[in-house]
């Protein structure tokens, strides 16, 4: 009985060794604590944002420096408009953008913003004019054993183009000597996404709403006349005149830069957008507006109004599901 | 005498094999390879259409848009975006080895970009890459020779 007890206690032995050498390395991954960002801001002003970060390293490996990744709207541009200085009992100093030219280890060639929006998308956004922006330490660490925390200090101007804007904005970190990769001692990066949606007020332009469904969306976002323009009106946002509407058709009224007015109103094949598939509710029309308005070579189309309306034309749906139209500006900032 | 013969013997075979195996030796020349001149005189069509990454092929009907070279000089048919406007003059940064083309439409500033000319399935084709409004757009058409 001794004996037995004495075999299997040194196997019990053995296996605590190997939980509690699996725990110390599977511990060993970058985490994002928490993230203080405001929830609203005027256009154009610089807000704080604090990532609050806590990094345990393992034992010989390293140096290393620290990413972040931060997603918002192209527009902003806050690879020229950000600075990040970082403090923690460890040390303090800057992060500044990553060139392009730096790829990162276990990206298969991608750049680090290219890395970031394949792994991780548009973290819930609706319209795909968001761009993930990377940052790095300008000091690595070593993996010795120990945990290194600390804060993030990110100011950073937003609504760059003037812009209304409602956007979830989000943030991500690992190491250069990782990227975002997984395995059996852990996982290498952490990502957060303030599920708020952060709102830009006070500015000059329309708009842009990431966050909620809309009942057209254009698309590419930015955009000017010599463009190809989809438009898409979704029926699943909400219960509207169209409900049921074999046929949905665009009725638009152009305003040119020499002050004309250019209206298509009518419901034939080049009004009328597609149903995606036969009971998605979501109806297309890719367009030229330059032809499509019939411009001459010398107009431009400065805005666009435009309603949804049935084959009759008499039932129309407009922004927001009322009467007013909805507008659509062409610019590309 | 008879030794003697049996010495000359002994050096005539090596020195025979040593004629034989030089005179098998041939100094082949390699005559440089001319590169053919890419000539993409004719009327071409989109068979492929993107934007930013999204396929229009089948959304925007490409069907009557031709894209014509003749003579230095090119012109559009059933206008679609592209990267000029107007009909005018084209020209290629080298005649053998081109990438990049150049388009000069009338009265307008030259708009140049770079472009591939493979041969697929036994056919070539010609994949222009371009921004015909917002620069961050980006269109990429890929044409082929209707004749």
């Amino acid at each position: 009985m001794r004996s037995y007890l004495h075999i299997k206690g040194k196997g019990l032995w053995k296996f605590c060794a190997f939980v509690t050498l699996a725990i110390l390395l599977a511990c060993c991954g970058e985490e994002i604590q928490s993230v203080d960002q405001p929830s609203t801001a005027v256009a154009g002003s610089t807000i704080t944002v604090k990532v609050t970060v806590n990094i345990p390293t393992a034992s010989n490996g390293g140096p290393d420096n620290l990413v972040l990744g931060i997603l918002v709207p192209k527009a902003w541009n806050i690879k020229q408009n950000t600075t990040i200085t970082y403090s923690g009992p460890s040390g303090s100093g800057i992060m500044t953008p990553i060139q392009e030219s730096v790829l990162p280890k276990n990206g298969n060639g991608l750049t680090w913003a290219a890395y970031m929006k394949q792994t991780f998308k548009i973290a819930g956004n609706l319209i795909d004019d968001m761009e993930w922006v990377p940052f790095q330490t300008d000091k690595g660490y070593t993996h010795d054993g120990t945990t290194l925390s600390g804060v993030l200090n990110i100011q950073m101007k937003v609504g760059a183009d003037g812009n209304n804007t409602l956007c979830k904005l989000a943030y991500v970190i690992t190491d250069t000597g990782n990227g975002f990769t997984s395995n059996q001692f852990g996982t290498y990066y952490s990502e957060k996404i303030v599920e708020d949606c952060f709102e830009v007020t006070g500015g000059s332009g329309d708009l842009i709403d990431f966050c909620n469904p809309q009942l057209t969306i254009v698309d590419p976002p930015k955009s000017q006349d010599n463009d190809l323009v989809t438009m898409t009106f979704d029926g699943t946002v909400a219960s509207t005149q169209l409900d049921g509407a074999p046929e949905v058709y665009l009725c638009a009224t152009a305003y040119t830069n020499d002050g004309k007015t250019i209206n298509v109103c009518e419901q034939t094949d080049k009004t009328k957008l597609t149903q995606t598939s036969a009971v998605s509710k979501r109806y297309q029309l890719t367009i030229w507006p330059h032809t499509f308005f019939g411009l001459t070579d010398a107009q431009t189309i400065v805005k666009m109004e435009y309603f949804l309306t049935d084959k009759t034309g008499t039932k129309k749906v407009g922004y927001g599901n009322t009467a007013a139209p909805f507008v659509y500006t062409f610019k590309c900032q | 005498m008879r030794k003697i013969y049996k010495a000359h013997k002994i050096y005539i075979l090596p020195i025979l094999a040593a004629i034989i195996m030089l005179a098998s030796c041939k100094t082949e020349r390699v005559l440089p390879v001319t590169e053919s001149v890419k000539d993409i005189s004719g009327s071409w069509q989109v068979i492929r259409a993107t934007r930013n990454g999204t396929d229009l092929t089948n959304i925007i009907d490409f069907s009557k848009f031709r894209v014509n070279f003749k003579d230095g000089a090119y012109t559009l048919v059933d206008r679609l975006p592209f990267l000029v406007n107007k009909d005018g003059a084209y020209t290629l940064d080298d005649p053998q080895y081109p990438f990049k083309i150049t388009f000069i439409a009338t009265g307008a500033q030259p708009v140049a970009t770079a472009f591939t000319f493979p041969i697929v399935n036994g056919k070539r084709q010609l994949s222009l890459t371009f921004s015909p409004g917002c620069p961050n757009n980006s269109y990429v058409y890929v044409l082929q020779k209707t004749n």
